[in-house]
C-alpha cells in the first residue's frame, strides 16, 4: 500500500475522516437526546411536561434508573469481555440463579454481608466456569456460553420453581422487609444505595479500561492476539479473568434484581444477555475486538432502557418484542456503519 | 507407476470410514447406552409405544434441526426459527379466520381459503430467512447476533397479531385436519411422516447433491470454497431461506394441531435445535456433521427427556440436563477425534 | 563483560524437511552493530534460516552462538526474550492501541495492576521520537501509515534492547520518501548497540544499506562479503544465480497468433498498469521476486481482489467474480495450496470434482460411480501417490496435493490455467512431473500463465516471460537458447 508523502495541509481526505471519527465518539449521546426527547413530547397532549405520568418527570425518571441498575451493573464488564474478543451469553441465567440464592439466603435468615459476599463468590465461580469451556477447552465462546446458559437456568430452577410466588414467603418464612432496602429505599435524591452502587461500578470499570493493565491488554488480546502473545502477554489467564470478572457483576446484578423485586424468581434474569448486546452495539463495539468503550456502552443500556421503559407507556405490552428486535437490528445496521472500516484498496 | 489400480477407488471401512460416520456412529452408540440406562433405570421405559415415542415426539425439533444444522456446517447460526414457527403459525391462522365476524378483533381474520394462507404464511417465514441472509451473507454481521434479532421481530410480529394471546376462533374446518390427521389404522400423525420425508430428503441433499456438497465446501474451507467457484453468499442465502421455510411449514403444523395460533408457541426451540445438532456431532468448526447425526442428538434428547419424566423429575431438569448433555457430547466427540486421528 | 565481536555465529546450520533440504551446512558470522544483508532467490534457503533464527523452526543440526552462547529458541517469544526481534510484513501492532501502549505492551510497570507512568515509558518515547519525531505518543497506531507502523516495532525493539534485529522485505509496501526514512533510521541502529540483518530482493538496498553481505543459494551458503568489496551488481547476481544449467527450453513449433486474453491497464492497491496479451496454447510466465504483484495480478485477473482496467477473454469482457471467471473458462491454482487450493479435511475425491460439480452429477444429484471414476482418472493421469481416493488430502505430500489442486483445476475444462507457485515446497520428481503436465497441456491447446518467483522454472517451460517489480511490468522476452538469466536478474531486483 503506497501512501502520499505527509503533508502539513489538511487533505479533503482528513477532513472527512475527521469528521467521521468525530461523528463516532458523539452519535450515541445524539441517540439518547433523541430518543428521550421522542418519549417526552409524544404524550404531551395528554399528560403535562415533567408532570405526573410523564416521562421526564422525576417520579418515572426514578423508576427507570433503579430499573436500570443490573444492566449498568453489568455492561461495564460485559463490554471489557467484548472488547477481548470473547461473549458471554449466559449472563441472563447467571444473573437469576445469583438473585435466587441471593433471596434464599435471605429468607432463611442470613444477615446482608455474608449473602452478599456468598453470592459474589459464587457468581465468579460461575465466571470461572465460563472461562474454563471457552478458554481452557477452546470451545467456541457461544456454543460454551450457551451450555452455561442452561446450566445455570436449569440448577436456578430446580431450586426455585417459576412463578411470582418464588421465595417471597411461605408458611414458615418471611422474607425480611429490608432486603428491599438495597434496591428501592431512597438514599439521597430519590434513589436507592444500588444506583450509587452501579455508578461506582461505571466508574471503576472505566478505570480499569482506561488505566489498568488488564483493560489495555484486553484490547490488545482482541486486536491482535499473535501480537498480544509474540509481546508475552498471557492472553489464556486474561481472558479467563474477564470471564471471571462479568461473573461478579452478573453476580452483583442478580444480587439487586433480588432485593428489587423481594424474591428470587429464577427467570428474572431472562433477556439480559440480548440486552447488554444490543447496549454493546449501540456504544460501538466492534464484534471482532479490539475496540469498544465502556462509556457509550451505559449510554447505549441507558438507550434500552428508555424505550422498553418509554414504549410501554406508548404501546401495549405486546409491542414490546418487535420493538426490541427492530432496535437490535438497528444497532447491527448502526455498528456496521460506524465501527467496520471499508477496506479501501 | 505407485497406484495399485485394482485396489483404489474401494472405500475401505474401518479407518477409511469418513469422521463425519464416525462421530454419527459414536452417537448412536451413545443413544444405545442412554437407551439401555434408562430401560434399567426408569420404570415402563421399555415399551414398544414408548420407543415409537422416543423416535417421533421431537419432530418438531427435527424439521428445523435440518436447517439449523446445515447452517452449523457453515459455521453459521440460526436463532430466528422459534420466533418464525409462532409467527408463521399465527399468520396461517390470521389469514384464513373469517373476516368481519365478530365484535372481538382477535376472532376476525382476512377471510382467504386455506390454501392460499398457507402459501402466503409460508412466504412470509421466508422473508424472514432473507432478513437473515442479507445481513449475514452479504453485509457478515455475526449470525448470531442477527438471527437473534430476526427472532426477536418474527416472535414480536406474532405477538402483536394475537395481541400477546392467542388466535384460536372463525376457522375453517380443513384449519385442523393437517395437524391431527394420522395414517390410516396406526397412531403415526401426518406431522412425523412428512418430518420423515424431510429427514431423507435432507439426507439425500447432503450426501448427492451438488448445493448439499457445496454446504459442506463452503464449512471446511471458505477462502478455497470461493477460489474453486462456488458463490458463498447466494449459498448461504439459499441456506436461510430453506431453514425459514422449514421453520414455516413446523409451524403450520403445530398451529393446526392445536387449531390456534399462540404467540407464545416454539419458545426455546431455536435453542433445543442447536442443542440437538450438537449432541449429534454437528460441529461449528469446520464443514463437520450429518442430518443423521441430528436425528440420533433428537432421540438422546428424548430418551434424557422421558426418562426424567419416567423418573418422576420435574419438567425444571431439562435445562441442567440438556446443558450437561451437550457440554459431554461436545467433549466426547472432540476427544474421540483426536484419538483417531493419532 | 566484553562484548564478542561476532554477535551471531552459524556453524554447519542444516534444517531438513521430508524431501528436502532447506539448509544444507551453512556457516557465516553477522559482526555486532552492522547491517547484514541476506540476499538469495526464492527457494535459496534464506526464509528457512531466518526462521530457525526467530524459532519458528527447530533446526536439524549445527548450532547458532548469540553473543558467544548456545541459541536454539524454542518460540517466537522466546527468541524475543533472547534478543532477537523480528520485523515481519505482518505487522505486530495492535492497531486499537495508541503508539505508546504499543511500544510498552507486555512490559509495562504496574502497581497493583494500575498502569503507570515511569521512567521507561519516556525513554521509550525517546527512542521513538530519536527515530521519527513526526510521530506522536498519544495516536492511535491505526491512524499511521504502514511505514510509520514499521518504525514503532523498530523502536520497541530497539528499547528492548535487542541485539539483534531481523528485517524482512521491509521496503515491500511503502512509498519511496518513506523507504529513505526507513534507511536513515537503519543506519542509525549501528550507534544504538543493534545489528541488523536486513533481507531483500532489491540488490541496490545492499549497496547503499549493507556493511556486510551473504548470498545464498540452494540452502547452500555462496559467500559472505564486505559490501565494499563487492564490485558491483553482476558479481552479486551470479553469486545468486550460480551455474544453474537450466534445462533445454524447447522452442514451440508454430505457435498460434490467436490472442485469448487481453489485459489493459491493469490498476489496483499493487499494481500499476499492467497491460499485455495471452495467446492459445501459449505458456506465458510471469516471473519476479517478493512483491512484484505476481499473487494479486493473478487474484485481480480471477476476480478476487478489485480492479480498475480492462481483460477481455475469447473476445468477450470477463467477468469479476470467481464463479463467473472459471464458468467463463479460467482456473486458478492458487498460491497457498493448504489454505487457499484444498479442502484439507475431505478426501481426494471430496477435492477433485469441485471446480466442476455439473459435469458428474445430473439434475443437482452427484453420480458416485462418476465421481470415483473421474477421481481415478486424475489419480492416474497426474500419478497421485495414493491407495486410495478416500485418502484424506491433509495426509498427502506438499507434492501431492499440489497434484489433486492440479486435477481440482484440469477438471474445470478450462482453456487458460494460472498457476501461482506451481511447485512451492514440492521435490524434484514431482516438479519435473508437473511440468510435463504442463507441457502436455500447452499441446492440447489450453493457455497456460504461470506465475512464478523460481527462475529456472519460468526459463525452463515458458514460451513468453514477462518481468514484474514493484507492481509494474518492466519488459517482455521471448524465451530461447540465449536468453539472458543475468539480465532477468537485474531487471526484477530493481535495475532498468
Amino acid at each position: 500500500m503506497k501512501t502520499g508523502g505527509e503533508g502539513l495541509i489538511q487533505s479533503p481526505m482528513d477532513r472527512s475522516s475527521a469528521f467521521r471519527s468525530n461523528i463516532k465518539k458523539f452519535y450515541i449521546y445524539v441517540v439518547l437526546v433523541v430518543i428521550v426527547i421522542i418519549f417526552s413530547v409524544v404524550k404531551l397532549g395528554q399528560v403535562e411536561m415533567f408532570g405526573r405520568g410523564h416521562f421526564l418527570s422525576p417520579d418515572s425518571i426514578i423508576v427507570l434508573l433503579r430499573a436500570a441498575v443490573p444492566i449498568i451493573t453489568l455492561s461495564g464488564a460485559f463490554t471489557l469481555l467484548m472488547i477481548s474478543g470473547n461473549i458471554d451469553l449466559s449472563v441472563g441465567s447467571a444473573m437469576s440463579l445469583n438473585a435466587v440464592v441471593f433471596a434464599l439466603m435471605i429468607l432463611n435468615g442470613f444477615p446482608f454481608l455474608p449473602a452478599l459476599i456468598i453470592t459474589l463468590i459464587m457468581g465468579m465461580a460461575m465466571g470461572f466456569l465460563n472461562g474454563f469451556l471457552v478458554v481452557k477447552m477452546r470451545i467456541t465462546p457461544v456454543i460454551g456460553t450457551l451450555v452455561t446458559l442452561n446450566l445455570f437456568k436449569g440448577i436456578a430452577l430446580l431450586i426455585v420453581p417459576a412463578g411470582l410466588s418464588a421465595i417471597k414467603s411461605s408458611a414458615e418464612k418471611q422474607m425480611p422487609a429490608w432486603i428491599n432496602d438495597y434496591a428501592r429505599q431512597d438514599v439521597f435524591l430519590g434513589l436507592p444505595w444500588a444506583f450509587y452502587v452501579a455508578l461506582a461500578v461505571i466508574a471503576v470499570l472505566i478505570i480499569v479500561q482506561r488505566k489498568t493493565i488488564l483493560g489495555k491488554y484486553a484490547a490488545a488480546i482482541g486486536g491482535n492476539r499473535t501480537a498480544a502473545e509474540l509481546s508475552g502477554i498471557n492472553v489464556v489467564k486474561m481472558a479467563w479473568i474477564l470471564y471471571v470478572i462479568v461473573g461478579f457483576f452478573a453476580a452483583a446484578a442478580g444480587m439487586a434484581r433480588a432485593s428489587y423485586m423481594s424474591l428470587g424468581d429464577p427467570l428474572s434474569g431472562d433477556g439480559m444477555e440480548l440486552d447488554n448486546i444490543i447496549a454493546v452495539l449501540l456504544g460501538g463495539t466492534a464484534f471482532s475486538g479490539g475496540e469498544g468503550s465502556v462509556p457509550k456502552t451505559i449510554v447505549g443500556a441507558l438507550i434500552i432502557m428508555c424505550v422498553t421503559t418509554g414504549l410501554m407507556t406508548v404501546i401495549p405490552a405486546f409491542w414490546q418484542t418487535v420493538a426490541k428486535g427492530s432496535v437490535l437490528l438497528f444497532a447491527v445496521v448502526l455498528n456496521h456503519v460506524l465501527v467496520r472500516e471499508k477496506v479501501k484498496c | 507407476m505407485n497406484v495399485e489400480t485394482n485396489q483404489v477407488g474401494k472405500p475401505l471401512i474401518g479407518s477409511r470410514m469418513s469422521n463425519e460416520s464416525f462421530i454419527t456412529l459414536i452417537m448412536v452408540g451413545v443413544l444405545f447406552v442412554l437407551f439401555g440406562i434408562a430401560c434399567a433405570a426408569v420404570p415402563n421405559f421399555y415399551l414398544p409405544r414408548n420407543m415409537l415415542n422416543l423416535l417421533t415426539n421431537n419432530w418438531y425439533l427435527i424439521i428445523v434441526g435440518i436447517g439449523v444444522s446445515f447452517l452449523l456446517i457453515t459455521g453459521n447460526f440460526d436463532l430466528s426459527v422459534g420466533g418464525n414457527i409462532a409467527m408463521t403459525g399465527v399468520f396461517s391462522v390470521y389469514f384464513c379466520q373469517a373476516a368481519n365476524v365478530s365484535q372481538n378483533v382477535l376472532a376476525n381474520g382476512l377471510g382467504l381459503p386455506y390454501g392460499l394462507a398457507v402459501l402466503l404464511a409460508l412466504l412470509c417465514a421466508m422473508s424472514i430467512g432473507a432478513i437473515n441472509a442479507f445481513f449475514v451473507a452479504k453485509l457478515k454481521v455475526p449470525s448470531i447476533i442477527v438471527t437473534l434479532g430476526t427472532m426477536m421481530l418474527a416472535r414480536g410480529i406474532a405477538q402483536i397479531v394475537t395481541q400477546g394471546a392467542q388466535r384460536n376462533t372463525s376457522l375453517p374446518d380443513v384449519f385442523g385436519v393437517v395437524g391431527s390427521m394420522s395414517i390410516k389404522g396406526t397412531p403415526i400423525k401426518v406431522s412425523v411422516v412428512i418430518m420423515v420425508g424431510l429427514v431423507i430428503a435432507a439426507y439425500i441433499f447432503e450426501r448427492m447433491t451438488v448445493p448439499g456438497r457445496r454446504t459442506y465446501l463452503i464449512g471446511a474451507n471458505p477462502e478455497a470454497a470461493r477460489l474453486s467457484g462456488i458463490n458463498v453468499v447466494k449459498h448461504l442465502t439459499f441456506l436461510y431461506l430453506t431453514s425459514a421455510l422449514l421453520a414455516g411449514i413446523t409451524g403450520i403444523l403445530l398451529a393446526s394441531e392445536f387449531k390456534a395460533g399462540v404467540s407464545s408457541r416454539a419458545l426455546g426451540y431455536e435453542f433445543d435445535a442447536l442443542v440437538i445438532s450438537l449432541l449429534g456431532g454437528v460441529s461449528i468448526a469446520g464443514g463437520f456433521g450429518s442430518v443423521l447425526g441430528m436425528f440420533a442428538g433428537a432421540v438422546i434428547l428424548s430418551v434424557i427427556t422421558s426418562s426424567a419424566t419416567g423418573l418422576l423429575l420435574s419438567p425444571n431438569w431439562q435445562f441442567t440436563l440438556k446443558g450437561v448433555a451437550t457440554l459431554i457430547a461436545i467433549l466426547t466427540q472432540r476427544f474421540a477425534l483426536d484419538k483417531r486421528k493419532g | 563483560m566484553k562484548l564478542i565481536e561476532n554477535v551471531l555465529e552459524i556453524q554447519d546450520l542444516v534444517k531438513e524437511f521430508p524431501s528436502v533440504r532447506a539448509v544444507n551446512n551453512v556457516s557465516f558470522d553477522i559482526k555486532r552493530n552492522t547491517v547484514h544483508c541476506l540476499v538469495g532467490e526464492n527457494g535459496a534457503g534464506k526464509s528457512t534460516l531466518i526462521k530457525i533464527l526467530t524459532g519458528a523452526y527447530m533446526r536439524t543440526s549445527g548450532t547458532v552462538l548469540l553473543n558467544g552462547e548456545e541459541y536454539n529458541p524454542h518460540s517466537p517469544r522466546d527468541a524475543k526474550q533472547r534478543g532477537i526481534s523480528t520485523l515481519f510484513q505482518e505487522l505486530n501492532v495492535v492497531d486499537q492501541l495508541t503508539v505508546e501502549e504499543n511500544l510498552t505492551l507486555g512490559m509495562e510497570d504496574t502497581r497493583f495492576g494500575f498502569l503507570r507512568k515511569t521512567d521507561k515509558i519516556n525513554k521509550m518515547v525517546n527512542v521513538m521520537k530519536s527515530l521519527e519525531p513526526s510521530i506522536t505518543p498519544r495516536q492511535l497506531v491505526s491512524t499511521l501509515s504502514v511505514a510509520k507502523k514499521q518504525i514503532v516495532e523498530i523502536a520497541k525493539a530497539v528499547a528492548t534492547e535487542a541485539d539483534i534485529i531481523i528485517m524482512d522485505e521491509p521496503t515491500a509496501s511503502i512509498s519511496e520518501s518513506e523507504i529513505a526514512r526507513l534507511f536513515k533510521i537503519v543506519k542509525s541502529l549501528r550507534e544504538k548497540n543493534v545489528t541488523v540483518i536486513y533481507i531483500s530482493h532489491r540488490l541496490d538496498e545492499v549497496f547503499e544499506l549493507g556493511d556486510y553481505v551473504t548470498v545464498m543459494r540452494d540452502g547452500k551458503h555462496i559467500g559472505t562479503e564486505p559490501v565494499a568489496e563487492v564490485k558491483d551488481r553482476s558479481e552479486l547476481i551470479r553469486m545468486m544465480i550460480g551455474k544453474t544449467v537450466f534445462e533445454e527450453y524447447t522452442p514451440k513449433e508454430g505457435g498460434s497468433q490467436e490472442t485469448i486474453l487481453q489485459v489493459k491497464d491493469l490498476c489496483n492497491h499493487k499494481l500499476n498498469g499492467i497491460s499485455f496479451e495471452i495467446h492459445k496454447g501459449e505458456i506465458v510466465g510471469f516471473y519476479g521476486l517478493v512483491g512484484a504483484g505476481k499473487t494479486e495480478l493473478a487474484r485481480a485477473i480471477y476476480g478476487v481482489d478489485e480492479y480498475r482496467g480492462e481483460i477481455t477473454f475469447k473476445g468477450k469482457k470477463l467477468p469479476a467474480t470467481p464463479d463467473k471467471v472459471i464458468a467463463a473458462g479460467i482456473a486458478l491454482v492458487p498460491e497457498e495450496r493448504r489454505t487457499q487450493g484444498l479442502f484439507t479435511v475431505l478426501t481426494i475425491r471430496g477435492n477433485v470434482p469441485v471446480m466442476n460439480m455439473e459435469k458428474i452429477s445430473r439434475n443437482g444429484f452427484i453420480n458416485s460411480t462418476q465421481e470415483r471414476k473421474v477421481t481415478l482418472e486424475y489419480i492416474d493421469k497426474l500419478r497421485i501417490a495414493t491407495n486410495s481416493t478416500e485418502k484424506e488430502a491433509a495426509k498427502l505430500s506438499g507434492g501431492n496435493q499440489q497434484k489433486v489442486v492440479f486435477s481440482k483445476c484440469l477438471f474445470a475444462d478450462a482453456d487458460l490455467l494460472m498457476l501461482d507457485e506451481p511447485t512451492r515446497g514440492i521435490d524434484v520428481g514431482a516438479k519435473s512431473e508437473i511440468y510435463g503436465i504442463i507441457r502436455r497441456l500447452s499441446e492440447e491447446g489450453k493457455s497456460i500463465m504461470i506465475f512464478s518467483s523460481e527462475l529456472p522454472e519460468v526459463v525452463n517451460i515458458c514460451d513468453t516471460i514477462y518481468l514484474l517489480f514493484d507492481g509494474n511490468m518492466k519488459t517482455m522476452m521471448k524465451n530461447g537458447p540465449d536468453i539472458d538469466s543475468e539480465k532477468i536478474i537485474h531487471i526484477v531486483t530493481g535495475g532498468e
